[in-house]
């Protein structure tokens, strides 16, 4: 080998090294914001008071306490509010999977803008304006003090979202399966049950953790619509801020507590998120 | 199920650890004759037992005592209590969206008297007082009524007479103090409106991170600061007899100048953004002078836990101002819902969180200050009170001192938007008497409406 | 071959597809018709709670159209909107161009990106607010230990703004991500082999055949973010409540005002409709570009 020749492949070498490095510190750069916040709610919620409002910061527990997590515990009635919380989600994200998934088809199949619409007002209003009024109509209807109008309200999250994923969804699928199964006789709702949703799991997929996390994370619905027994815990962590009284450790706690369950579900199912994603979840609509 | 009993338990420790400390001789007395009125027939807590009511509470330190200690209410009455306790801004948005739809879901609540008494008098979603009071099988016959200071039962009296809540606790505003700080540049807490601008400016070294002063800015709950200064001057921000907007005085332009320059010359940077908890953190590190704001704010401030000044809080009266020397001064009541249908077991919850063994058991915790004049001359409440002896006495000298601190008028949330914008402008630099005069004119139609 | 079949179902069948969409409509309306006629109707009277109701006709409009606090609103909820549309839409492209690329620990890292899309935005919000405390905050320790001047975040009116759109983009770029993640993953191979033969460099190959490629899936994001980011409450009624002063109040802020703390009903009524009618045009100019976007 002639040296220009080693020299040029020694900067190639360089070049590869220095993009991997490039690459590298972006991957770090990106991913630095979440990591970082998150565990600095860790380190808040293991500290002490004192610790916590301290200047310079405290960065490192020492040693560690769970007093915090204790006082979320003693506090508050968390698991009543947890229960609520996962009937509420649960309960909202399973009637849009039901109602969502044959909407979407159908609006996709019948290019129904104007009902797509009709469906994604519900979204687009402002959340405050329904709370007056649906108050009152729960009232006449008796049923506040359940957990029904916080559960009624929650299907505005969660419905709009499957609709519209799966609209999105069902248009990038070939129709040609469909097609064969309605020449050979199958009804729309077979063509639909049989042919059309085992392929849409994906974007049913998708759509779910959508709907979870928006109607997980939902405040002002919990808040406002909500009673001592039938609070969801968003709305529960909000009151854990006391007034005249600073207490930043066990609000962090809450805050993990809160975002826990959520977070869990992420990363346990986050390949499918992505693969559902790939395979053109949020496509067109 | 396990942690209803744990928290049961919890109650139950710390009531014996009430006991224990002494708040049990003054219990004891009120139960016995409980006790000996069930038995004589004169006066029966428990006409009511079996029924349960809903409690809807500010929270805070008022709610913390009344639902650490309910327990003992459903022992004494019977009647199961299911308490909530909401953070002040959600809780008066909750109760007022339930009692528009005519059906509250609660029996008894607590009620911000500064902000809300006009609105919920006007509207008579509640229950006259009165006589329920009057009514010997109702009322026990040692509540003691007289006992309730005149103070307490003007917040709790509507303009038509009607008493439609019971007094519950008056927050004062007073000047916390570092006497730390005070001691190294060796002074002494500020007798007039002037001395304070001394002080502060003394106390003062941007260099070295210490400030001579810290107040809330933030839109809204600014606007009690600036009346605390105000009422120095002699000055209501409305004439209640007139209801005439006095925003324009000299002596209310003059209190937002004097409070701009605190905060802009000796306060730390960022306090129009500040609120209540703000500035209570920057003060508990030890490195501001004075931090006005209530009273009720004191009890973290003596917890090791959570300040790094326990022992070193001064607690200090609002000095004299340039015309006059007021606290300003903010109260809650307990009240019961028109709609209720449980009004008797309600009232019975009412008159027992008004008791006198409550209220001095509020005062023992230094979360408030009751109504009652008998818990501040009861020797042995007075001893079994955990914060400094100074607080105690900062608390009597200013509740004797102690005038509103926010207009009586229906829209009371809209006086401190619209005039809040304009101290937060004002302290941002600009001119007070222009910030005023947008603000009261902003003001002055809606004023107009609601009282007309 | 089964393209005349598919024209003969969008044309014959396509009515008979509606039926499906019935059940998400009812429920839908069930929900949304009673609050919007009650909007309606209370936008024309003038309503405080626990007083009288009064018919005032188109009054309350006229009077947002004069409201200088409604009107300086409008302006902070498209500074705010714009803000945090475009940042996350331009990280968000950028980290999926990056977790796109094959490199070791990569569904680890790709998990803890989308971490702040899952948090609870109330949860997190009260957290923000303590670490910009501009005295005691672990931001401005950061910002001094590495040399850089402190800020003073949601307590100024000048940065209030930034600092709740930086609060809006560590929340949402994960999302945009995520939509954009799916579109390269669709796309083509090919036309990069046949680009790489002709020589294009990297930020060619990105300009003229990636950005094409995944446009429809940017501009998805776009519609999202843009509704979101224009009601967007919890993150700003809890760092700064609309203020100092009014310097962050959202159209949503002041309508939160109007009817929850003031208790102006109709007032309140008025501003939903006008509040409304702007989204739904941002939203029909978004969706125009979209189409447009798919048929170049």
């Amino acid at each position: 080998m002639n040296a220009p020749a080693r020299t040029s492949e020694l900067s190639w070498l360089a070049r590869r090294v220095a993009s991997k490095l490039a690459f590298g510190f972006a991957v770090f750069v990106i991913v630095s914001p979440a990591i970082l916040v998150m565990l600095w709610m860790l380190s808040l919620s293991l500290k002490n008071e004192v610790d916590n409002m301290a200047y310079p910061p405290v960065f490192i527990p020492s040693p560690p306490t769970l007093a915090n997590f204790e006082a979320v515990f003693e506090n508050s009635n968390l698991m009543r509010y947890l229960v609520n919380s996962l009937l509420v989600t649960g309960g909202a994200t399973l009637v849009a999977i039901l109602v969502g998934v044959p909407a979407g088809y159908g609006i996709a199949k019948a290019s129904a803008h104007r009902t797509a619409i009709c469906i994604l007002i519900a979204r687009i209003t402002p959340a405050l304006s329904y709370l007056i009024p649906l108050y009152m109509m729960f009232q006449m209807l008796g049923l506040t003090g359940s957990l029904w109008p916080i559960f009624i309200t929650h299907l505005v999250i969660t419905i709009p979202i499957f609709v519209y994923v799966m609209i999105g969804f069902f248009e990038s699928l070939p129709p040609d399966l469909e097609e064969a199964a309605l020449i050979d006789g199958c009804t729309l709702w077979q063509a639909f049950r049989h042919v059309a949703l085992p392929l849409a799991r994906p974007g049913i997929v998708v759509a779910m953790i959508l709907s979870i996390i928006f109607s997980w994370n939902n405040f002002v619905f919990g808040a406002v619509l909500g009673g001592r027994q039938t609070r969801t815990l968003p709305a529960a962590v909000y009151n854990m801020l006391t007034f005249e009284q600073v207490a930043w450790g066990p609000l962090a706690a809450a805050a993990l507590l809160v975002t826990a369950p959520v977070l869990v579900l992420t990363l346990f199912i986050q390949k499918e998120i992505v693969g559902g994603l790939t395979a053109g979840g949020v496509k067109g609509g | 199920m396990t942690m209803t009993t744990r928290k049961e338990n919890r109650r139950g420790l710390s009531r014996r650890a009430a006991l224990r400390a002494g708040a049990g001789l003054l219990a004891a007395p009120a139960i016995m004759k409980v006790a000996t009125a069930q038995t004589s027939g004169a006066f029966n807590w428990r006409r009511f037992a079996g029924q349960s009511i809903e409690v809807s509470l500010t929270l805070g330190p008022r709610a913390n005592v009344l639902r650490a200690h309910e327990k003992e209410f459903t022992e004494l009455t019977g009647i199961k209590v299911g308490s909530e306790a909401v953070p002040e801004q959600q809780h008066r948005q909750q109760v007022v969206i339930q009692f528009n739809s005519g059906n509250p879901q609660f029996d008894v609540l607590t009620v911000s008297l500064h902000v809300q008494k006009r609105l919920v008098g006007k509207a008579k979603w509640l229950h006259d007082m009165k006589p329920l009071l009057a009514d010997s099988q109702l009322t026990a016959p040692d509540y003691d009524f007289p006992d309730f200071t005149g103070g307490g039962l003007r917040w709790a009296t509507q303009g038509d007479g009607r008493m439609d809540t019971l007094p519950l606790n008056i927050d004062p505003w007073m000047i916390y103090y570092n006497k730390e700080l005070f001691a190294a540049r060796g002074l002494a807490f500020p007798k007039t409106f002037e001395e304070i601008v001394m002080a502060a400016e003394k106390l003062t070294d941007k260099a070295s991170g210490q400030f001579g002063w810290v107040s809330r800015g933030l839109k809204n709950a600014n606007v009690p600061v600036w009346t605390s200064f105000m009422l120095g001057y002699d000055v209501d921000p409305v004439n209640t007899k007139t209801i005439q907007l006095q925003t324009m005085t000299d002596g209310a332009i003059a209190a937002a100048d004097y409070y701009k320059k605190l905060n802009r010359e000796f306060a730390p940077p960022g306090t129009v953004g500040f609120n209540w908890n703000e500035a209570q953190t920057s003060f508990s590190q030890g490195k501001i002078g004075m931090w006005i704001d209530g009273i009720g704010f004191a009890p973290p401030l003596e917890d090791p836990t959570k300040s790094r000044i326990v022992g070193k809080v001064g607690y200090g009266v609002m000095p004299q101002g340039p015309k006059a020397r007021h606290s300003a001064t903010f109260a809650d009541g307990i009240g019961i819902p028109v709609a209720s249908k449980k009004r008797e077991a309600a009232y019975l919850y009412c008159q027992w969180a008004t008791s006198k063994l409550m209220c001095n058991r509020l005062l023992q915790s230094g979360g408030g200050s009751p109504c009652r004049a008998s818990s501040y001359t009861n020797p042995e409440v007075v001893a079994g009170i955990k914060l400094p002896r100074e607080w105690l006495q900062c608390l009597q000298d200013s509740a004797a001192i102690g005038r509103q601190g926010l207009p009586e008028i229906v829209p009371v949330t809209e006086f401190r938007d619209v005039f809040g914008v304009g101290l937060t402008n004002t302290l941002g630099g600009a001119d007070a008497r222009a910030e005023m005069q947008k603000a009261t004119e902003a003001f002055t139609p809606v004023l107009a409406k609601s009282e007309a | 071959m089964t393209a005349p079949i598919a024209a003969a179902a969008a044309r014959g069948y396509g009515r008979n597809y509606l039926p499906f969409a019935y059940p998400a409509l009812a429920i839908t309306a069930m929900v949304i018709v009673f609050p919007w006629l009650f909007t309606l109707f209370m936008s024309a009277h003038e309503w405080k709670i626990g007083s009288p109701r009064e018919f005032v006709g188109f009054a309350n409009y006229v009077k947002l159209a004069g409201d200088p606090r409604f009107l300086e609103s409008i302006g902070h909820t498209l500074w705010f909107t714009l803000l945090s549309v475009v940042l996350p839409i331009a990280f968000g492209t950028g980290a999926a161009l990056v977790f796109n690329e094959r490199f070791p620990l990569r569904g680890f890292c790709r998990a803890v990106f989308i971490l702040p899309m899952m948090a609870t935005p109330v949860a997190v919000a009260l957290v923000w607010k303590m670490m910009f405390h501009p005295q005691l905050g672990v931001l401005n320790y950061i910002l001094t230990s590495v040399g850089l001047p402190p800020s003073l975040w949601h307590t100024s009116i000048d940065t209030v703004i930034p600092t709740l759109v930086m609060v809006e983009v560590w929340h949402w770029t994960p999302l945009v991500m995520l939509i954009v993640l799916g579109g390269l993953a669709a796309a083509p191979t090919e036309p990069y082999e046949s680009a790489r033969l002709d020589g294009a460099n990297a930020w060619q190959m990105f300009r003229y055949i990636t950005l094409p490629l995944i446009m429809p899936f940017v501009v998805l994001a776009v519609v999202i973010r843009t509704i979101d980011a224009l009601k967007a409450f919890d993150t700003i009624f809890v760092i700064s409540e609309g203020g100092p002063g009014t310097a962050s109040e959202t159209i949503n802020i002041y309508l939160y005002l109007q009817a929850f703390a003031f208790y102006n009903i109709g007032y309140a009524s008025a501003i939903v409709v006008v509040f409304f009618v702007l989204i739904i045009v941002l939203a029909m100019v978004l969706l125009w570009l979209r189409q447009k976007s798919k048929w170049s």
